[in-house]
């Protein structure tokens, strides 16, 4: 296994099906990625040399990638449901967004429209928490001081 | 405003669909809401701050415009669905 920016990638697979571990690299992205570097169609990831990795990561840490795609994801879902838009407002109640029938049981936008807001809800009571754990300290600082 | 959007959508050279409201500049200085069934008309900059009555197919449903809404349509803020509540039958 290769350890490359928070991902574990497997050795021995195909470096276009290895770099699909990403979150936001799909096969096409990939393959890109690979012409981009000049590395042919069956190189492993084990073939490659110290400088390929070192290039590999560097197009790499310029792409939104993994978490910061996820914010970022979040973020726009986030905005949608601020301005009141349908399509955010969907997103909240964890229903299909772009016009499917709800008859049936639409288990992919329950699996995934909402959860984003559900974590954001947490986010926020973590900074209620933090909040009130600064109240509660408050006063002992004043002690220290 | 979300530029790829508006260019995935529609030919760029059409512009962006929208209609022009008369009393527009009246309604934003005197605070009246404009009663509109134009659901489909992209909100521009210039009617920040408008107030409108938007149509959902039933009633009109005010909305007030801010600065984020813009390249949105003005129907994306007024939900046309309602959502379902069981009542239980009286007559039992």
């Amino acid at each position: 296994m290769l350890h490359l920016l928070g991902v574990n990638l497997p050795d021995q697979k195909v470096v276009s099906v290895a770099l699909t571990y990403f979150y936001g690299i799909g096969p096409l992205t990939a393959r890109k990625i690979c012409s981009r570097l000049s590395f042919h169609k069956e190189c492993k990831l084990s073939e490659l040399t110290e400088g390929q990795l070192n290039q590999l990561s560097g197009v790499l840490s310029e792409m939104t990638i993994e978490n910061d795609l996820k914010r970022k994801v979040a973020a726009n879902v986030q905005h949608l449901r601020q301005i009141g838009t349908y399509v955010g407002k969907r997103h909240a109640m964890g229903l299909p967004v772009h016009g499917q029938r709800t008859r049936g049981n639409s288990v992919t936008a329950k699996k995934i429209n909402g959860t984003m807001l559900r974590k954001y809800s947490t986010v926020a009571d973590t900074a209620f928490a933090r909040q009130a754990l600064g109240l509660f300290q408050a006063p002992l600082s004043r002690h220290q001081n | 405003m979300l530029p790829s959007l508006v260019a995935c959508s529609r030919s760029i050279w059409k512009g962006p669909y929208f209609v022009h409201f008369p009393n527009l500049r009246e309604s934003i200085a005197s605070g009246t809401p404009i009663k509109t069934m134009v659901r489909a008309c992209t909100i521009m900059p210039h009617m920040i701050g408008a107030r409108f009555m938007v149509h959902n197919g039933k009633e009109y449903l005010p909305v007030r415009i801010t600065e984020e809404m813009v390249g949105r349509k003005l129907g994306e803020f007024a939900h046309t669905r309602k959502a379902f509540t069981y009542r239980l039958t009286k007559n039992r």
